[in-house]
């Protein structure tokens, strides 16, 4: 749309391959479909099951048992994402921008075939191109994991309750499914290999596994699946999957009505013709290395989003570098997408916003001996009235003591957690320091005041435990 | 919207439940439904909508709708019955705008429900959004009068 603008003739090739299940979705990518979008909304629905108990302590007064309907909350979701897809057929049809319902791929330096679902073939020539097809889910390639199992790409349209619940993987998108489908009610098991949330900072991500672990989801560490069978056929059907110990040779058996796989995204960069153009990928990962001006070693390639090397995978990254891309290229622009100081939110039950460095991250970078890490507990006020997890919720701020303590790493973990962090990393691209923090005064009673008040450092090991208001 | 693939091919093999030959008289008012049954049918394609309601001599009205639209749900029946009021002086086109994209977007259809009122295969009027029955009739009345 944004080269449009500059009155560039332009073609988008959107095309889904099915999942081995025959899931597939429209317009708008993994965020829209089968990401972000769907993850928040079910995301939602069970922090309002939450709501709706902790409300009788606020006076509400629930005569019928609460419960939750699959079917009711997937139909919503489903029908809120067909509206955004049309609404991106319309935007592409307003801003004259050509679209294909399907597959590209280069036959040539500048040609690209086109296929649609029929089979039937067109080719376009461009005079530059942009590539950014995304990824898939990794399946395990265990004997029954694309007969059986399903992926994220499924989960979100699923037809059915998915039942007694395997996710398999320690990744944002096991975390967080596994955290509300929890939530809505179901039994939910995660099989961790190792690590929770690699490259995330790991005293928050193991804060995040003891919550969910304190809340009923059962968590097997150090295994990892070797075969999933059928046992019975159904919508769910019974699966029995044997997994085998990542240290040891002990295999243990369990049965579940599904079995989500959340193990890891492989981009889509190995069968779309790159090498008729010459576009060199890492033949490890299949990513596409580019340099700061998203330029593949081809000059009129560029790639955008999950598939480049060494680059953050989030959908705000991939727009704005996509909208810089073509002001740069058509509007004289010289300003490069800024890949630092990004802030993320992991949307698992209890939520966690970060920006900046994790721990390790900045102890590594600047050694230990330079950074400060300030950090406390808080017991958000809407949780106090039903007793909820006090002591669970956690802020910290990493400084930089060599450079005036400006804050390098923000963390939170706690309700709302997101919206929280959007404002921070705003102030942290303005440079903010410790000090500036502390002359802001906080809102009251908010959650993130806390960031205006932090005074006890993990260095002198104070205790951050806290009583209440 | 996501899709299965099962269910795509299922759809497609629903036949037609209506015939494709000009109405016939009915008799009494025993009928009126099923007057108001063939008042109403489902556009298959393109060039279905060339014969149905371009080549229609009668004015047709076109319910553009989606499945995951909330008000076309309560539209399209209140719509279908205040066509079938009309005892067959004016018939309704539905187009599911994810099924019939192309359609949709030559009749620059944004956002749903979009109703056109067609008279020998010219658009003579349309509205966006939920209407009441009284509404309706008098868009019908004016599709017909004119």
């Amino acid at each position: 749309q944004e080269a449009a603008k500059y009155n560039k003739k332009v073609m988008v090739l959107d095309f889904v391959k099915p999942t081995p299940l025959g899931s597939s979705w429209g317009l708008g990518g993994t965020c829209v479909n089968v990401g972000c979008i769907p993850k928040k909304l079910m995301h939602q629905a069970a922090l309002l099951g939450q709501a709706l108990e902790d409300s009788r302590k606020f006076g509400w007064q629930l005569t019928e048992e609460v419960k939750h309907n699959w079917l009711t909350m997937t139909e919503s979701v489903q029908n809120y994402i067909g509206s955004l897809n049309w609404g991106y057929r319309v935007a592409l049809r307003e801003k004259s921008v050509a679209y294909e319902n399907a597959y590209g791929e280069f036959v040539g330096p500048h040609t690209v075939k086109a296929t649609n679902k029929r089979g039937a073939e067109k080719l376009y020539t461009a005079e530059r191109f942009l590539i950014a097809t995304g990824e898939r889910p990794r399946y395990l390639g265990i004997p029954g994991d694309k007969e059986y199992c399903i992926s994220s790409d499924d989960l979100f349209s699923l037809p059915y309750c998915p039942g007694k619940t395997l996710v398999v993987g320690a990744s944002y998108v096991a975390l967080e499914c596994a955290g509300f489908l929890a939530g809505l009610g179901l039994d939910v098991t995660v099989m961790v290999r190792s690590i929770l949330l690699r490259g995330f900072d790991q005293d928050m991500a193991n804060k995040i596994g003891d919550y969910m672990e304190g809340h009923g989801i059962s968590f097997i560490r150090q295994f990892v699946p070797i075969k999933v069978e059928q046992i019975e056929e159904g919508t769910p059907g019974r699966l029995k999957v044997t997994a085998k110990s990542t240290n040891g040779s002990e295999t243990i058996e369990g049965e579940y009505n599904t079995v989500l796989l959340a193990i890891g995204r492989d981009a889509c960069t190995r069968t779309i013709g790159l090498d008729k153009v010459g576009v060199k990928i890492n033949e490890k990962t299949g990513k596409i290395p580019v340099n700061d001006e998203e330029q593949t070693n081809v000059p009129h390639v560029y790639a955008i989003g999950d598939i480049l090397e060494d680059k953050l995978e989030l959908t705000p990254v991939a727009i704005q570098a996509g909208r810089l891309l073509v002001q740069r290229l058509y509007a004289g622009a010289t300003r490069k997408c800024d890949y630092v100081n990004v802030p993320t939110t992991v949307f698992t039950p209890l939520e966690y916003g970060a920006c900046g460095y994790s721990e390790e991250a900045a102890a590594e970078t600047f050694g230990e001996e330079n950074i400060e890490v300030y950090h406390s507990n808080f017991w958000p006020l809407e949780w106090t009235v039903p007793g909820r997890d006090n002591n669970k919720c956690y802020a910290k701020v990493i400084c930089n003591l060599q450079d005036n303590e400006r804050v390098i790493g923000f963390h939170v973990l706690g309700p709302n957690a997101g919206e929280i962090t959007q404002g921070f990393a705003a102030a942290m691209k303005c440079g903010l320091t410790k000090e500036q923090l502390d002359t802001t005064i906080g809102i009251h009673p908010v959650c993130a005041e806390i960031f205006t008040t932090l005074t006890v450092t993990k260095r002198s090991g104070a205790s951050i435990l806290q009583a209440g208001c | 919207m996501a899709q299965r693939l099962v269910l795509q091919r299922l759809l497609s093999l629903t036949p037609r439940t209506l015939p494709s030959q000009g109405p016939r008289v009915l008799p009494g008012r025993a009928f009126s439904t099923s007057v108001g049954c063939r008042s109403t049918f489902n556009v298959q394609d393109g060039s279905d909508f060339q014969d149905r309601v371009v080549n229609n001599p009668k004015p047709v009205v076109v319910d553009f709708h989606a499945q995951w639209c909330g008000p076309c749900k309560i539209l399209g029946p209140r719509l279908e019955k205040m066509v079938a009021k009309q005892e067959g002086k004016v018939q309704m086109a539905k187009v599911d705008i994810d099924d019939h994209t192309d359609l949709a977007i030559e009749y620059e259809v944004s956002a749903v429900p979009t109703v056109l009122a067609m008279k020998n295969g010219d658009v003579v009027d349309k509205f966006v959004g939920i209407k009441d029955e009284d509404q309706l009739e008098a868009f019908l009345k004016k599709l017909i009068g004119a």
